[in-house]
């Protein structure tokens, strides 16, 4: 037995058939447990390491249908629509499933209908069954209510009614059947699974994996245990899948290889292009970085090949020369060459330069992933100033010589070597955004040693007149000082040339008396040709 | 058969003879080959950079530029908007980083290779002689010109095309602003060529030109400041005279 801590204590959470046949169930207390049979062996759940375990089986059950959903903390369920036929209808695949999971030792109760509740009900209450379309409500009514999987409440509720069966609950006037209930939403639950199991009322499946837009599959005669195995069938479903995705005028994006092997397990590897592709030996080749991360294991009896995010391929004909071309970029030669590099060296190694309206040169442009298109750059503006080549990734700060208020620099020290400028110009001064500019909180907890502010003193008139003036003024010079606003800083661009020719784009952060700070620092921000 | 072979002789004289580049400056330097552009001191590579996006101002095509991490930290990323003022095209890179040097040679290979970049401008610590073979064969083979950045440490043995040392100069003077800044300038020397190998150890003073988008060869007079003439000495005691002929 394994028992888990709720609300009032340890309470049982699983219990074997033994225990199950002394009237041992879920979400009994441990000491009535114990109570019953002193000699019970009990050991904690492990609810982590049963949800990992079940999910995994549910991804290797995509085998038999793309679209499986966890049901619960103990059930899987496979969408078998359009699947079932290619076993040979539903009962034969109800049988080959069972027959596969008791193969690998995994013990199980199936059922199949038309609805999500109705298949769950019936792989509970009456394993191996299977419901035709239509015939829920017959298929159902001889079921327990557990099976419906309602609350321990309302089931208990239910049960004081006399309402032991599902079919029970058909004649009842759902009206009366709901007033029966104190809390509404118990009430609500109970007659939404109802519907639900009958198809009255809708419920999606959330799959573990989105479906994909197409999927082959290869099943293998015999395990295969080698790379190059995987390589070849790999390409036999490349072929297959490209072919699919001709025939409707489309590539895909994402591609996914996973292959199952015979020991329940599975692994799986991923691809993604910049471009919609639909070529084979293209996405052989971006799988043949990563296809040794394949572990055959014990041997691998199915691969699949699916691809998502599909989208119309680009069909004009390709430029007999470059000179006839109408661009002087082969995008798709381009996009190709991307994949490759991202397939070895990792997403985000290939990056373009996107840009967007800011007048900060760091904003202005940031680099982000190729994704098949190199960006437009935006109308330059004609009143900027001449920018570097090179742009730091953080301005550094230098220690600097200059002359007060706006002069360039004369000397400054970048990365402890000293420089003479022999050249310099400007400023430009590229003002802060205000409009995306949050002041940062401030500190709340005050320092230690900072010193303590004394609340406005009330005088008693009273005492000594002349220390009340004193005090008075005292305070008052001391509210005087100059308040520091916390607010961005314009920075003033200079372009400086240092006596061995390098040229530096440097700023001054800030202006002298600004109020928004102390003396103004002064950072190296790029570096010209 | 026998009149087409006695016009056979004629016929290959009408070919045209195979065109010869003329050894000139800049000596295929990103228009074929495989170019090394080294480093002077330490902190020279925006420089190259910028001398190399201005000898190859006129290349077609997208710009694969790769970078070792370690150059990116140190001397910071492409800003286009700057790069525009040296190359046409400069708003057209695809940019790879990566961390090691061999999948940076990798990535330049399958640049060259794809058919889809016009030039190849790698930053990269090292290249053995095998991996510049490689890369020369490749570059030869599917006629993409590379220029590989390299730090001032690089010496030794290469397969490339030419190495080439460079370092920033003065700029040009200023003729709205006599304290600001200029054309920018560059020293350029040609430390191997295997297609001019006797102009090894040339030296080039070079000026970039905005207008025409051209490098043109300053002119000692002008790569340098001028500087006052001397006067003639003459018996007149003054300190300031003295001072200078000292």
């Amino acid at each position: 037995m394994l028992v888990e801590t709720g609300a009032h204590g340890l309470c049982v959470a699983s219990a074997n058939k033994a225990a199950q046949a002394i009237g041992l169930t879920e979400g009994l207390a441990f000491t009535d447990a114990k109570a019953r049979a002193p000699h019970l062996h009990h050991q904690d759940i492990d609810r982590a390491a049963d949800a990992k375990a079940l999910e995994a089986l549910a991804k290797w059950l995509i085998r038999f249908a793309p679209l499986v959903a966890l049901d619960g903390r103990n059930g899987i369920m496979l969408e078998t629509t359009g699947c079932d036929h290619l076993y040979g209808g539903e009962a034969a695949m109800v049988a080959d499933v069972s027959r596969i999971l008791s193969r690998e030792q995994i013990p199980h109760r199936m059922g199949l209908a038309s609805t999500q509740v109705a298949a769950s009900a019936v792989a509970r209450g009456a394993s191996g069954r299977v419901l035709p379309i239509g015939c829920e409500k017959d298929g159902l009514a001889d079921l327990q209510i557990s099976a419906l999987r309602v609350s321990n409440e309302a089931e208990t509720l239910l049960r004081r009614f006399g309402l032991n069966r599902i079919g029970q609950l058909y004649d009842i006037d759902r009206k009366a059947l709901a007033r029966r209930f104190q809390s509404k939403s118990n009430a609500d639950a109970v007659l939404l699974k109802l519907d639900q199991a009958l198809g009255y009322r809708c419920d999606p499946i959330k799959p573990l994996r989105p479906a994909p837009a197409k999927r082959v599959e290869l099943k293998c005669l015999e395990p295969i245990a080698t790379g190059g195995a995987i390589e070849i069938g790999l390409e036999t479903l490349t072929i297959q899948l490209c072919k699919d995705l001709k025939s409707f005028g489309q590539g895909a994006r994402h591609f996914t290889l996973t292959a199952y092997r015979s020991d329940g397990t599975l692994a799986s590897i991923e691809v993604s292009a910049a471009r919609p592709v639909n070529m084979p030996s293209h996405i052989v080749q971006l799988f043949s970085e990563r296809i040794d991360q394949i572990d055959p294991g014990f041997g691998i009896d199915l691969l699949t090949l699916e691809a998502r995010r599909t989208g119309p391929m680009d069909e004009s004909a390709v430029a007999l020369s470059g000179d006839l071309a109408a661009q002087d970029t082969d995008i798709v030669a381009l996009s190709a060459l991307a994949d490759r590099v991202a397939a070895k060296l990792g997403e985000g190694a290939v990056q373009v330069t996107a840009f967007q309206e800011s007048h900060r040169p760091d904003l202005a442009e940031q680099k982000r992933p190729f994704e098949g298109d190199i960006p437009k750059q935006l109308s330059s503006n004609p009143q900027a100033g001449p920018r570097p080549l090179r742009l730091l990734r953080q301005p550094e700060r230098v220690q600097v010589l200059a002359e007060v208020p706006e002069g360039p620099p004369l000397r400054f020290v970048w990365r402890r070597v000293a420089r003479k400028v022999a050249k310099a110009d400007g400023p430009e001064r590229i003002a802060p955004e205000w409009w995306t500019y949050t002041a940062p909180p401030p500190s709340a907890a005050p320092q230690e040693d900072a010193p303590r502010k004394w609340l406005t003193p009330k005088f008693d008139p009273r005492a000594d007149a002349a220390l009340i003036a004193k005090t008075r003024t005292e305070f008052e010079q001391m509210q005087t000082a100059e308040t520091v606003r916390n607010l961005p800083r314009a920075r003033d661009y200079y372009r400086v040339e240092d006596d061995e020719g390098r040229r530096y784009w440097v700023f001054r952060e800030g202006l002298y008396n600004d109020g928004r700070g102390g003396a103004p620092d002064w950072y190296v921000h790029g570096l010209f040709a | 058969m026998a009149t087409f072979n006695a016009h056979r002789q004629d016929i290959f004289r009408l070919k045209p003879s195979p065109e010869i580049a003329p050894i000139t400056f800049p000596f295929g330097f990103g228009a074929s080959g495989v170019h090394e552009v080294c480093e002077t001191q330490h902190g020279d590579l925006p420089a190259l950079f910028g001398f190399s996006l201005a000898a190859s101002a006129r290349r077609r095509g997208v710009i694969l530029h790769v970078q070792q991490s370690t150059l990116g930290i140190e001397h910071g990323d492409i800003l286009t908007a700057g790069a525009e003022g040296f190359q046409s095209q400069a708003n057209s890179v695809l940019s790879v980083f990566t961390r090691k040097g061999t999948d940076a040679l990798w990535a330049i290979e399958e640049g060259i290779k794809s058919a889809a970049v016009g030039l190849v401008i790698a930053e990269i610590v090292d290249c053995d002689f095998t991996a510049s073979r490689r890369l020369v064969l490749a570059s030869s083979r599917y006629g993409v010109p590379v220029i590989l950045l390299m730090p001032y440490m690089r010496e030794g043995t290469t397969a490339a095309t030419a190495r080439w040392r460079v370092r920033p100069r003065l700029s040009a003077n200023n003729q709205f602003d006599p304290r600001g800044l200029g054309a920018a300038r560059w020293h350029a020397v040609l430390e191997r060529s295997r297609q001019a190998p006797h102009f090894a150890g040339r030296r080039f003073d070079l000026e970039w030109n905005d207008e025409t988008l051209s490098l043109t060869m300053a002119p000692k007079l002008a790569a340098h400041q001028t500087e006052a003439r001397a006067d003639k000495p003459s018996g007149r005691s003054d300190p300031g005279q003295l001072l200078r002929y000292g």
